[in-house]
């Protein structure tokens, strides 16, 4: 089988012609770096996505803190991360960095804070 | 009114970096004028990581990626004076600003160092037909009003022009409950990078038109529907091919524009394809001492390369500063075939410089070609050019005769 | 039921010319307007023009209330501290056709009083305008430019200044008479009840006319789009252009500054059933951008920041579809009726002068005490934008709000955002705040300063976001918080 990939790794976002059997990578052209290679194998077997949001804020200067993801998560797990991390209300003062939900669901990634928000 | 040695205009990551970078050389008199009351311009409200590859090696949010300069300028101890908007800069470089603090202030500067950004266009500026309904967002604004006001614009969305800011909203607004029916871009391919095409539309099953627009706006009070209809190559509707969309919500995507008013009024002369200053290698504008960097020059795709553009300015302007001057730069840069636009358009012929451009149209497997007279100065073989993407090229003096123009064109 | 002297149907610059002219008696009154502010329709979709009077029939009313209107706007303009600028105007001409048509037109302005007009060869305008389009042309010097919104808005908050009431969102449905002869108005907002009823609704004044007892006016909206330009365009227009009038004696697309250093370029003029569609249109705007081009050389396409459309109510012959004068009527078989029917350009310039004149035709029927504490001078907001650097300073010393910039296209302060939202109307809705103080009609239209307004109109009037309004009815701005809890 053959298709091509656009790899998110990056903002090269390269085109990739991926040559595959089932979940087993034949050959690659294209990418501009090896990391084009293990993002085809990837999408083959279990494509991941990280994902950025916002979380609840009382007592902060802003309403809102944004958050993301330390790792990507699997593609159809995004909505369930979604609402995990919408029952969240943090008190201010919060900084960058800090964790907001360690292991989100098990599944290796934690939802760190983005942006530092004093108290008001 | 008060002398001061540079004042960077915009507390952005092109200004952040511009200050830093001019105080690692010296500058000891710096002032960042910020209408916001917080710095780093609009990475405040871009979530989204990605931000940082390429100069960080990971992969940060806009404000992640603002804090890191933000901490070092507090570090340095470099004046930021936010809550500040500068009305005027003249050509001898007197810059008026006001806040409700400190009032109306007055500046002598010896370098004034342009870094506003850019603004988004507008439905008046493409006279989008139909009604006036509220429910119309550029997708800037929208981005705002969910990230940073916790305010939720709309459910049953339209995305207008295929512009990273609105693939980026796409995603987001789907992350957070609304509908997006769809993309419609007027162009035969799109304007946002490739992987956002990928991540922000294709994993959320989010369809892109292409060569498709909104032809008219419907609804008295809210937004009710658009007409959306295909278009030919002079981007006219075809007639019969109408489809009305009924929404709640549209979102423009369709272009930024550097903002620059001020310049203007300092009598910085603009270039009309980047509708950014003219500058030469130094990033020096034709006013001597007023310099220009980031998306106020011209609309870049990554931040990165933003903070690196601010940064080689500050360190013209830092020599500028320290020498009184810098070299002439007599030499044309001439954007050639298929080329939209080149940064810088003058040169000196006697330096290294950084060459930013964007090709007219999307092509593969093609060659860039630097040339002065018929001396190759340089070609690139690029795999793919897309307009979306910037390309930069480093050109070194050793390749560079002093007494022609240098052309750039698509073999 | 809430009972007034006088109740003005329809707060547009006829009904507020009328509500603040009757507040120089001693009468209470109020002015039922449907619509979010005082200015959504046909008074604040035009062009802004305060006309000299030469287009008009000699002896008809638009003739008449143009000139009077025209002679006394200085006056008015500062007693109502409203921008305008006698710039005069250039109609101008092509062929020989219009050199005859232009000629008549001098004819005519001289017989309705209009001063000073005078045919120019090009020399004379290039010296006056060189960005006009034309070979010759009739300068007239009397015309000039006014900012619509603005002018509206004040005579309406002089009005409530002097004690008049306004009711915005209110429709009159329907109307009775009691037995006592007053009449008594049906509204989605209650009955209201006066002695004397006027009618200046618009493009809806034959409706109303009919519900009031007068049946058989019939109104013909024509519907004209128009372009603004932006001010980088507007340094090149001095003057307004006009085109010599056509075969029916209308003008067609012409380039005006405005004001504020905008150009204005439109309308075209097509009969529309629905006067209150206020759409633009691909072809309309197409077609504005080639005649624009004959008038104003720098009719480009960047330039362009908005489009817009209005809605000309004319009073037209319900047999021959002719178009008619202006109606100012009372008549006896219907008392207590001031009827106002078909009041469509030049009705901007003729406001006050047919407001006096719905006036006396009150006054023939009941003797009108004067009310001493009737204050005819009105302060709209104070411009940082305009002001010199030493006054711009001294502005946001004694007010730190001058202080804080909300637009940056238009160099709106928050100081001016704040006078607006507390305005004396009422008036709670994002565009209300934009045409009382330019923010957000810039280049930018809003990017910018928006999201800062709509949050300045939560936090001064204690709204939620989904609360917010654009303009009318459910022109909601927001559907709500996206996390829940606090909204910044």
């Amino acid at each position: 089988m053959k298709r091509i990939f656009t790899c998110v790794v990056c903002p090269n976002g390269c085109e990739i012609e991926a040559e595959y059997e089932g979940n087993r990578v034949l050959s690659v052209a294209g990418n501009l770096c090896p990391k084009g290679r293990d993002y085809v194998t990837q999408e083959l077997v279990d494509p991941r996505r990280t994902i950025a949001t916002s979380v609840r804020v009382t007592g902060g200067t802003m309403p809102l803190a944004s958050v993301r993801l330390t790792k990507a998560i699997p593609k159809n797990r995004i909505f369930d991360a979604m609402r995990e991390i919408g029952r969240i209300t943090l008190e201010a003062p919060i900084s960058i960095g800090d964790v907001v939900i360690p292991n989100l669901l098990g599944l290796g990634s934690d939802v760190i804070v983005t942006k530092n928000i004093p108290k008001a | 009114m008060t002398h001061v040695q540079a004042i960077v205009v915009g507390g952005g990551p092109a200004g952040l970096a511009a200050a830093l970078r001019l105080r690692e050389k010296g500058i000891e008199d710096i002032l960042i004028l910020e209408r916001e009351t917080l710095a780093g311009g609009i990475l405040r409200q871009c979530i989204h990581d990605g931000f940082g590859l390429t100069r960080f090696g990971e992969s940060l949010s806009g404000p992640e990626y603002a804090q890191r300069f933000i901490d070092r300028v507090a570090q340095e101890g470099i004046r930021c004076v936010a809550d500040t908007t500068v009305l005027d800069i003249s050509s001898d470089k007197t810059v008026t600003a006001v806040s409700r603090k400190r009032g109306l202030m007055q500046f002598q500067a010896d370098a004034v160092l342009l870094t506003m950004g850019c603004r988004e266009r507008t439905r008046g500026a493409l006279a989008v037909p139909g009604t006036r309904p509220s429910g119309i967002y550029t997708a800037g604004v929208a981005q705002n009003y969910i990230n940073l006001q916790n305010i939720m614009v709309g459910r049953e969305t339209v995305i207008m022009g295929s512009g990273d800011i609105g693939l980026i909203m796409a995603r987001r607004l789907t992350l957070e409950g609304a509908h997006v029916k769809g993309v419609y871009e007027v162009l035969p391919y799109p304007s946002g990078l490739p992987r956002n095409i990928e991540q922000c539309l294709n994993d959320y099953g989010i369809p892109l038109y292409l060569s498709h627009t909104v032809t008219e706006i419907r609804g008295r009070e809210r937004l009710e529907s658009v007409v959306v209809a295909q278009c030919d190559e002079r981007f006219e509707p075809i007639a019969g091919t109408e489809e009305e969309i009924p929404c709640d919500t549209l979102i423009l995507s369709v272009g930024l524009i550097p903002e620059n008013e001020l310049s203007l009024a300092a009598g910085v002369a603009l270039d009309a394809r980047t509708r950014g200053a003219f500058v030469d290698e130094h990033c020096q504008t034709n006013v001597p001492g007023v310099f220009a960097a980031g998306n106020v020059l011209h609309v870049h795709d990554l931040v990165d390369f933003v903070s690196l553009e601010a940064e080689q300015m500050a360190e013209s302007a830092a020599e500028y500063l320290n020498a009184g001057s810098l070299p002439a730069c007599c030499l044309e840069v001439k954007a050639g075939a298929d080329i939209g636009h080149v940064i810088p358009q003058r040169i000196s012929g006697t330096r290294d410089f950084t060459l930013s451009l964007r090709v007219r149209k999307p092509m593969r497997n093609v060659t860039l070609v630097l040339a002065q007279k018929d001396r190759t100065v340089k070609r690139v073989r690029l795999r793919k050019a897309l307009p979306a993407e910037m390309i930069q090229l480093t050109v070194r003096k050793a390749d560079l005769c002093e007494d022609a123009d240098l052309e750039v064109y698509v073999e | 039921m809430r009972d007034y002297d006088v109740l003005v149907i329809g707060g547009g610059v006829v009904g507020s010319a009328v509500a603040r002219e009757l507040t120089r008696y001693r009468l209470k009154i109020g002015v039922l307007e449907r619509e979010s502010d005082v200015c959504t329709q046909t008074s604040g979709r035009n062009t802004g023009m305060l006309h000299a009077g030469f287009l008009y029939k000699p002896g008809t009313l638009k003739a008449k209330c143009a000139v009077e209107g025209n002679g006394e706007f200085d006056r008015v303009a500062k007693e109502l501290d409203v921008p305008f600028r006698r710039t005069g105007k250039l109609i101008v001409g092509f062929t020989e056709e219009h050199r005859r048509r232009l000629l008549a037109m001098i004819e005519r302005g001289r017989e309705n009083g209009v001063p000073g007009m005078e045919l120019i060869d090009r020399a004379r305008m290039d010296e006056i305008d060189p960005s006009a389009g034309g070979n010759f042309a009739v300068f007239c010097p009397t015309s000039g430019i006014l900012d619509p919104f603005l002018y509206t808005i004040a005579l309406a908050e002089n009005a409530v200044h002097n004690g008049a009431d306004y009711h915005l969102y209110t429709n009159v449905t329907g109307a009775a008479r009691l037995d006592d002869g007053r009449i008594v108005l049906n509204t989605n907002r209650g009955e209201f009840s006066a002695r004397w009823v006027v009618n200046s609704a618009g493009l809806n004044s034959a409706v109303i006319s009919e519900m009031l007892g007068i049946p058989g006016y019939r109104i013909q909206p024509i519907k004209g789009e128009y372009f603004v330009l932006d001010k980088k365009a507007g340094v090149f227009a001095k003057i307004p252009v006009y085109p010599a009038p056509t075969e029916r004696n209308t003008f067609d697309t012409h380039a005006t500054p405005t004001v504020d250093g905008n150009v204005l370029v439109g309308p075209n003029s097509f009969p529309v059933e629905d006067g209150e569609d206020y759409s633009v249109s691909r072809s309309g705007m197409n077609g504005l951008q080639e005649s624009g081009a004959k008038m104003f050389r720098h009719m480009k396409r960047e330039y362009y920041i908005r489009t817009f459309a209005g809605a000309r109510p004319k009073r037209v012959d319900p047999q021959t579809g002719e178009i008619q004068d202006f109606l100012i009527e009372r008549r006896d078989e219907v008392p207590g009726v001031i009827n106002l029917v078909g009041i469509e350009s030049p009705g901007l310039t003729s406001a006050l002068p047919i407001a006096r004149r719905a006036v006396r035709l009150i006054e023939e029927k009941e003797r009108l005490i004067p009310n001493d504490a009737f204050d005819p001078v009105r302060r709209g907001i104070r411009r940082f934008h305009e002001a010199s650097v030493s006054e711009k300073r001294q502005l946001v010393a004694e007010n730190p709000d001058y202080g804080e910039i909300i637009c940056r296209c238009e160099t709106v302060t928050r100081a001016e955002i704040l006078a607006a939202i507390h305005n004396p109307l009422g008036v709670t809705t994002v565009n209300g705040i934009k045409v009382r103080t330019r923010a957000s009609m810039g280049r930018c239209q809003g990017g910018y300063c928006e999201m800062r307004i709509t949050a300045m109109i939560r936090e001064e009037l204690g709204k939620a976001a989904e609360d917010v309004r654009l303009t009318n009815g459910r022109s909601f701005m927001f559907t709500g918080a996206v996390k829940g809890g606090e909204q910044a």
